[in-house]
């Protein structure tokens, strides 16, 4: 199953998966799926949803801000597990 | 050619660069709005331009860094940031047109901290006589006249002292002398992309804080849903694509500083400048323009006192020695070096010039005062 996080925009995501590969995680940047956003575009980082609270935790000890976080659902939709 | 008109442009460069911006022009699309391979290519290309130079200049953090044309389409972003019509701003006596225009355009009172030429700190005494209660201050880091080093760092000092904002042209200075963004607390600083930083026409950097307001407006590729621009850095500052093929050569300049070394930049073109004086000074009829060590970079202006500064300047081109001479868009400079009447000629070494060709250089010159112009 699959896990998004959101980023204000491109240079964002790419801060964090900047860090994210220095701490030895890698994590694919993404545009993020229509709707998914409250503002229009933007772009996230997709990982498989097992390794999101790791990948949290990277975020949040470099002082990373992000925007939402969603996870897959069966039919394809996606849930939102933190704001 | 021998190529002395680097304080415009160098022309020089590392060869990566063209290599970059050929590799660029092949492979890379738009940033920041799709998510193929070739618009993430792009975008990888971006960013590590904005992290090397993030590196190069300690900024903070990447997203501080934003793309612009040149160093002018930067220092106006950074004016009209910070001034208002009426705004009591403090200059040195030394800016460019890139600095004054937009000035008087948004109809700024314009206070200008006039110092000798090459003396640092009446600079800074003149600077401290005016910050307090300024809504602004901007200072060149080096004149493009006249290559005379302003105290930036204590001006700086001066500024966070009074709370009074600074905006850095360093135009002159990026890629050469070093440039601490963190440190100096600046607002902004502006630069070109393709004088000391190697890269191609057509970049620049903004090094920002917050409170940056954009000159332009349209897509980001970010919050499209709002009708406003994005409130965050660098995006605010970047509407439409911006020129990945010119940011890709711009990586390759900023790489080869790093792996160089400005300290190593300095001394090649210090060398250049102390040999280059050295053969022109005992020429009858060019007064030099030259200040105490540490106080220059690599331009030196001369004034042809037995000839017009154009038809020295084509004379010397004619020769295959590539200069600039007239006012340089700075006339606040001139009238504060006393050249506005007479305009200057202006040899501007790059990295790349070797002892060899200032000795050619001196030759020319001396031939050229001795003989005349002849069209």
């Amino acid at each position: 199953m699959s896990a998004l996080i959101l980023f204000r925009s491109l240079t964002y995501a790419q801060r964090a998966s900047r860090i994210l590969e220095r701490a030895g995680t890698t994590a694919a940047i993404t545009k993020a799926p229509q709707g998914t956003s409250r503002q229009g575009c933007t772009y996230c980082i997709r990982l498989p949803a097992a390794r999101l609270p790791r990948v949290l935790q990277i975020l949040e000890t470099n002082g990373i801000q992000h925007g939402r976080v969603l996870m897959a659902e069966m039919d394809g939709s996606w849930r939102e597990v933190q704001p | 050619m021998i190529y002395l008109d680097n304080a415009a442009t160098t022309l020089q460069k590392p060869p990566e660069v063209a290599a970059a911006v050929y590799r660029a022009v092949n492979t890379c699309a738009t940033p920041g709005r799709g998510s193929h391979a070739a618009a993430m290519r792009a975008a990888e290309t971006v960013y590590s331009c904005r992290e090397e130079a993030a590196a190069l200049f300690h900024v903070p953090a990447p997203e501080q860094v934003a793309f612009t044309m040149n160093a002018t389409h930067g220092l106006n972003i950074a004016i009209h940031s910070l001034v208002t019509p009426g705004g009591r701003v403090v200059v040195s006596g030394y800016e460019h047109n890139a600095v004054m225009r937009p000035l008087y355009a948004l109809g700024a009172r314009v206070d200008v901290a006039a110092s000798p030429l090459f003396q640092p700190h009446a600079a800074l005494e003149a600077f401290r006589a005016r910050i307090p209660g300024a809504q602004a201050v901007i200072c060149t880091h080096a004149s493009n006249v006249y290559g005379f080093i302003l105290p930036i760092k204590e001006i700086a000092a001066l500024c966070r002292q009074e709370g009074v904002p600074l905006i850095v042209d360093a135009a002159q200075s990026a890629g050469v002398l070093d440039l601490d963004f963190a440190a100096l607390g600046a607002a902004f600083i502006a630069m070109p992309g393709h004088k000391g930083l190697l890269g191609p026409q057509g970049t620049g950097l903004l090094l920002c804080r917050e409170g940056a307001e954009p000159i332009l407006f349209g897509g980001t590729g970010s919050m499209s849903a709002s009708r406003a621009m994005p409130d965050f850095l660098p995006d605010r500052l970047e509407a439409g694509t911006v020129n990945v093929y010119g940011i890709a050569g711009l990586e390759q300049g900023l790489r080869y500083l790093r792996r160089t070394g400005l300290r190593s930049v300095r001394e090649r073109e210090g060398d250049g400048m102390a040999h280059l004086a050295a053969g022109l000074r005992p020429l009858p009829g060019l007064r030099l323009l030259e200040g105490p060590p540490g106080t220059q970079t690599g331009v030196l202006s001369v004034v042809t006192e037995t000839m017009n500064c154009e038809e020295a300047a084509e004379a010397l081109g004619g020769a295959g020695v590539a200069v600039r001479a007239g006012l340089h868009c700075a006339p606040l400079a001139h009238e504060t070096g006393g050249t506005l009447d007479t305009g200057t000629v202006r040899l501007s070494l790059g990295p790349f010039n070797t002892e060899g060709e200032m000795r050619r250089v001196c030759g020319v010159f001396e031939n050229i005062l001795k003989n005349g112009y002849k069209l």
